[in-house]
Parts: C-alpha cells; structure tokens; sequence
C-alpha cells in the first residue's frame, strides 16, 4: 500500500528499537559492536533450526500440534543457546577488565554490565523483527495490501508488525533478566526468561485459529508489557541496592 | 554479590569507562561499507525494473571494450536463457579470465613501482576516477532519471556532472583536501562500480566473486604473489603506494598528540594491489588489502617480526586497532565494492538474503580485523567475509527462507 505505509510498518516493528538505538546504543562503539555479533548469533540459531526442521517442511495440515512441536523446539533451542551466549558474554566481560587493567581505566560498571546486556538482546531482537516481519514487508511498498484467511480483519502486514513490536520489546529486556538472574544466581529471573518466551511464541498459535488473532494480539502485548515491567522493577532494585552498598562502605 | 571490585558508581566517580571509546576504530571502518551496501541495495531494488534483457544491452553498450562481460552478455542475448550448465561454463570461463586479466595487471603495478614510476601511476589513477565518476556516475545517473522521471535539462545535467567528477577527482588525490570529502567520494565511487558489476549475469558474478577472494588470498599470502612484492618494494622504500584507499581517520581530529601523529607520520604501511574493472582502455586502480598505520617510533622494518619478534608489541599494543588513538584502519575500495557486489546480487533474489549476507560480511571483517590485530602484517580482507557470505547466501536461500515464510505466513513468530 504505497511507500508510506511500508515504511510505517517498519516504524511499527522497530520504532522502540530504533530509538533506543539512537539514545543509548550509538553513542558507544562498543555496543554497537555486540549488536551486530548479537545479531549474527541469533541468525546462526535459526539457520541451524530452519535445517533441523527442513526435512519436515512445509507442514500441510491445519493441526495445532505440529506448529506447537515447531514452537516449542524452537523456543527450547533458543533458550539454550542464550545460557551460552551468556557464558561469551562471561569470557568478554573478563578480557575487557583485564583490558581495563592494562590500560588503567576502571573496570567496568554495573551499569556498563546492563548496557551490554541491553545491547545484546537488542541484537535478538532486531534479528527477529528483521528476519520475521521486515523481510516480508517488500509487497507492503507496492500498491496492494494482503490479509491472511484466518485474519480477515487486519492487514497481514499489521499483524506482523505488532507481533514483530510484542517480540523485540520481549528479546531486549529479557536478555536483561536473564544475566542479571545469571550473574546473581537468582532462580526467579532465571526461570521467568524461558517461560516468558514460550508463553509468548504459544500465544502465536492462537492465531492458528479463525480470526484468533484479536485475541492473541493484545495478549502478546500484555506479555511484552509484562517483560518490560519485570524487567524495570529487577533494574531498579539492583541499582539501589548498588547503591546503598557503595554509599556504606 | 558480584566479586568485581571497584564496581564503582560513574555519576558519583566522574570517570569514564573504557565502553565509551571501545571499538571506534572498528566503527568508522563498519559504517562507510554498511552505508557502501545500503546505496547499492537501494540502487540496485529502485532500477531492477528494467528486465534482463535492457540492462544486459545497457551493459553492453557500456562495456564495448571489455572482453569478459560482453562476451556473457552477448551469449545471454544470443541464446536466450542458457541451460544452467551454459550459464555455469561461462561464468567459470569469464572469472577465470578476469583473474588473469587483473594478475597480470598487478604484476605491471609491481614493475612500475619496481621503476619508480610513481607519477604516471598517480595521473593514471585519476584518469580512472575520473572515468569512474563521469562515465559511470553520469550513466546511473541517467538511469535514475529516466527510471523517476526527475525533470533536469542536459545542459545543468552536464555542469552538474563535470563539477561533481573534478572535484572528486582533486578529492580522492589531493593531500589537504577534507577528509570527509575524500571519505565521500571513496564511497560513491565504490558505490558506483559495485553498480556496474551486480549488472553481470548472475553465475558470473558469484564466480568472479569467489575467484577473486581466491585470488586476493594467493596475491598477498604467498612469496611471489603481486601484491606481497608491491607491499614488500614500498615498505622497503619507504614510500606510499598511489592507490585508492578509505582512511578510517576521524573527521575532526582531536586535539593534542593525535594531530601530530598524523602529521609525522612517514612510514605508512599500506598493501595494494590493483583491480582492473574494465580492459585495456580504462582501469580502475584499487587496492584491496587492510592494512595499519603504524607509529613513527616504529621503524618500518621492525614492524614485521620476522621470526615472531613480539617485544615492540607492548608500546603499540594499547594503540592497535580499534583501541587507541594513533592506529587508523586502511580499507582498499577494491573490498568496499567487492561487499557491495555480494549484497547487490543477494538483494536481487530477496531481502532476507540482504540481512543475512550483510550479517555475514559484518563477521568476516571482524575476524579479519581481529586477524590484523594478532599478526600485524598485510592481510588479505576479501576471502573470509565473501566465503562466509556466499555460505550465508545460500543457507538462507536453500533452508531459512521456507522455515520462516511458515511460519510467518501462518503468523507463528517466536
């Protein structure tokens, strides 16, 4: 539907993304750098479930229950690899303190810790919307629009906006969760992440069903919605507690 | 808690972390190819309107003098659309005769440095750019027109242009000259020519892309590869080679010793080697090896360690790359057009392909910086991005694309 719609779905998608970007992101090199390892690292992730599941692709049938094999084996995939992703993530905060040292700079902060984190799984996010939603948005340029039958209502374009929007706002700050519940050893930030991805990629499936997708919609956006304020109460409470503790030594 | 000390508060301290100035070098190498393969991509999905057929005989038109691409083009004209296996031979036989083409060429380079022919270089170079920028610069330029029915006469058209193609001309190889200017027009020219080339017929253009990462791989790493001896002849005068090269300078520079870094810098390592894009009437002269600009307290002969001799390492290591002040990535265009290439083939199929490759070439400069960074000598930079995007490529083509067009069409995301 013309040049301006498309680029309105993109800025639907990724608007949050974009400026976090711009405010935060830009203005250090280095995250910029762990943005886009972040995002290859995501990429490789589903190149490599895309191969395991080439085999059976593409399903036929209208059953739930091979999309639900597919999601759920997919998000159990993913969240695996983020315990290793954590664990590079380990080894470069390590080479950069002793980096730090080297060139006699302070290591780094709690708050560097969180930008990184932040950086991270803003590269996840990204690739989903990118991969997702960005790369099937070329028609939205021309001068059609296309609805999808079990959806009739909305535009498929919208739809995977939104959905593409639910997502980068649940990959960022879960990302954040997640090495702070590592870091810290917290088994409620640990098992919240996991199951907060699968209970968003199982909304999805709702939208299996004929015109589930009213429902399923804001439902994801009450998931990111959770995220985000988890996410928000977890940092706010690390740094005050960060603080008391410097301010009582 | 965290066993981190002097986890200390940045507001409070005042100081600075090393996040804040971590890989700028990096990214002032990053941004100009990003920006290289975004105009080639965009170029590439406003103007592939026109169909094979017309941009095959506007390349044609374009490269009467060049053997190898009219020779494809003609076999596409005359037989149609070939049989995959045609296409393939043909692909095979005009990548095989680029190389030649441009080993030969190189090693013409090596003997007229050898004879310290460097002012006919120099002036051949800007002939070559200025034939870069006018020709083809003045040919996509009539494309846009025609394609977006921009209104423009040809008289402003022809000032317009002239002016353009001079004042690159004095920008790329005048001294003083800005350099955010020379920036500028390094990358319109790479944009240019990376144009010109994703017009090849597709097996040729993924074979020329693979036979020339070979080729970069031979020429600098082996003992009798061209661009070695050109590299080894300058260092051991201790001159520049006249090349295209993108500088990673800073726009501004800083106050203090950085400026005087610049300005005394005389031993200057830059690799070189030489591309020709067309046949014998025009040749543009690139280079295509990474290189560092190294300090002047190191004497250029020290700086490669013949038998792994690391101890001037530690007064230059906090300068490497993408860590201090004084280290300056050099990027040959040759590698900025050859990336472009790549991505403006992949946005020829579809978008995915776009991101993935462009992912991938990200991660092969990476490794090649790091590479740089480990064995400070001359590196080749086009074998492992390309590798890894022509993989990435066709991954994406053969398994991704089908997984997520499931899953998305079916509005399944996770």
């Amino acid at each position: 539907m013309t040049v301006a719609a498309g680029v309105g779905y993109v800025l639907i998608a990724l608007g949050p993304a974009l400026s976090l970007f711009a405010s935060v992101i830009a203005k250090k090199p280095f995250l910029i750098l762990t943005l886009l390892s972040s995002t290859l690292f995501w990429l490789i992730s589903l190149i490599i479930l895309a191969g395991a599941w080439r085999a059976f692709l593409p399903v036929k049938s209208t059953e739930l229950w091979p999309y639900s094999i597919l999601i759920l084996t997919s998000v159990g995939f993913q969240e695996g690899i983020r315990i290793g992703f954590w664990r590079l993530f380990k080894k470069m905060e390590d080479m950069l303190n002793a980096f730090a040292d080297r060139v006699s700079k302070p290591r780094l902060f709690l708050t560097d810790k969180m930008l990184l984190a932040l950086a991270g799984g803003l590269g996840h996010g990204l690739a989903h919307a990118v991969f997702f939603c960005l790369s099937l948005l070329t028609p939205a340029f021309g001068p059609a629009t296309f609805y999808v039958d079990k959806c009739p209502s909305i535009p498929f374009f919208l739809i995977s906006a939104i959905i593409a929007l639910g997502f980068v706002i649940i990959h960022t700050f879960s990302m954040v969760i997640a090495f702070n519940g590592y870091t810290e050893g917290k088994r409620k930030d640990q098992i919240f992440v996991p199951f907060a991805h699968l209970i968003a990629a199982l909304i999805t499936l709702i939208n299996l069903v004929p015109g589930g997708c009213n429902i399923g919609l804001p439902l994801l956006c009450i998931m990111a919605g959770t995220t985000l304020y988890y996410s928000w109460q977890l940092v706010w409470r690390r740094l005050t507690e960060h603080q008391t503790t410097r301010s009582s030594d | 808690m965290d066993d981190r000390s002097a986890d200390s508060d940045p507001v409070t301290a005042g100081e600075s972390s090393i996040l804040d100035t971590l890989g700028e070098d990096v990214i002032r190498i990053v941004s100009p190819v990003s920006l290289c393969m975004l105009l080639v991509v965009l170029l590439v999905s406003s103007l592939s309107s026109t169909n094979d057929l017309s941009s095959s005989i506007s390349s044609l038109f374009l490269s009467s003098t060049t053997t190898p691409t009219s020779f494809s083009s003609l076999n596409l004209l005359l037989l149609g659309s070939d049989s995959t296996w045609e296409e393939i031979k043909s692909a095979l036989v005009t990548a095989f005769s680029f190389v030649v083409v441009v080993t030969l060429l190189t090693f013409l380079l090596v003997l007229l440095f050898y004879f310290r022919c460097t002012n006919f270089l120099r002036i051949y170079m800007g002939i070559s750019s200025l034939f870069v920028l006018s020709f083809l610069g003045g040919f996509i330029s009539l494309l846009l027109i025609s394609h977006f029915k921009i209104p423009i006469d040809p008289f402003t058209f022809a000032i317009l242009l002239f002016n353009l193609s001079v004042v690159g001309v004095f920008a790329v190889f005048m001294p003083k000259f800005p350099i955010s200017v020379n920036q500028g027009y390094l990358v319109a020219i790479g944009v240019l020519t990376a144009y010109w080339f994703t017009m090849l017929p597709e097996w040729t253009t993924w074979a020329l892309l693979i036979a020339m990462s070979l080729y970069d791989l031979a020429a600098v790493l082996l003992p009798i590869g061209p661009l070695r001896l050109l590299v080894e002849l300058a260092m051991s005068r201790n001159e520049e080679i006249p090349a295209l090269v993108y500088e990673a300078r800073p726009v501004d520079p800083q106050p203090g010793d950085r400026v005087r870094v610049w300005r005394e810098r005389t031993d200057v390592r830059i690799e070189a080697t030489e591309n020709s894009t067309n046949s014998a009437n025009v040749q543009t002269v690139q280079e295509t090896r990474l290189a560092v600009s190294e300090e002047i307290t190191a004497p250029l002969i020290e700086a490669f360690p013949q038998t792994g001799d690391r101890h001037l390492g530690t007064e230059e290591e906090e300068d490497g790359i993408g860590l201090g002040s004084s280290g300056a990535i050099k990027l040959g265009l040759g590698d900025f057009i050859f990336y472009s290439v790549l991505v403006g083939r992949a946005a020829m199929y579809d978008y995915m392909t776009v991101y993935a490759c462009y992912l991938a070439i990200m991660a092969g400069l990476g490794v090649t910086l790091l590479l740089l960074a480990v064995y400070r000598k001359a590196l080749p930079a086009l074998p492992v991005s390309i590798m890894l995007g022509v993989v990435f490529y066709l991954l994406t083509r053969v398994l991704l694309e089908v997984f997520v067009v499931q899953c998305s069409s079916n509005l399944l995301m996770f």
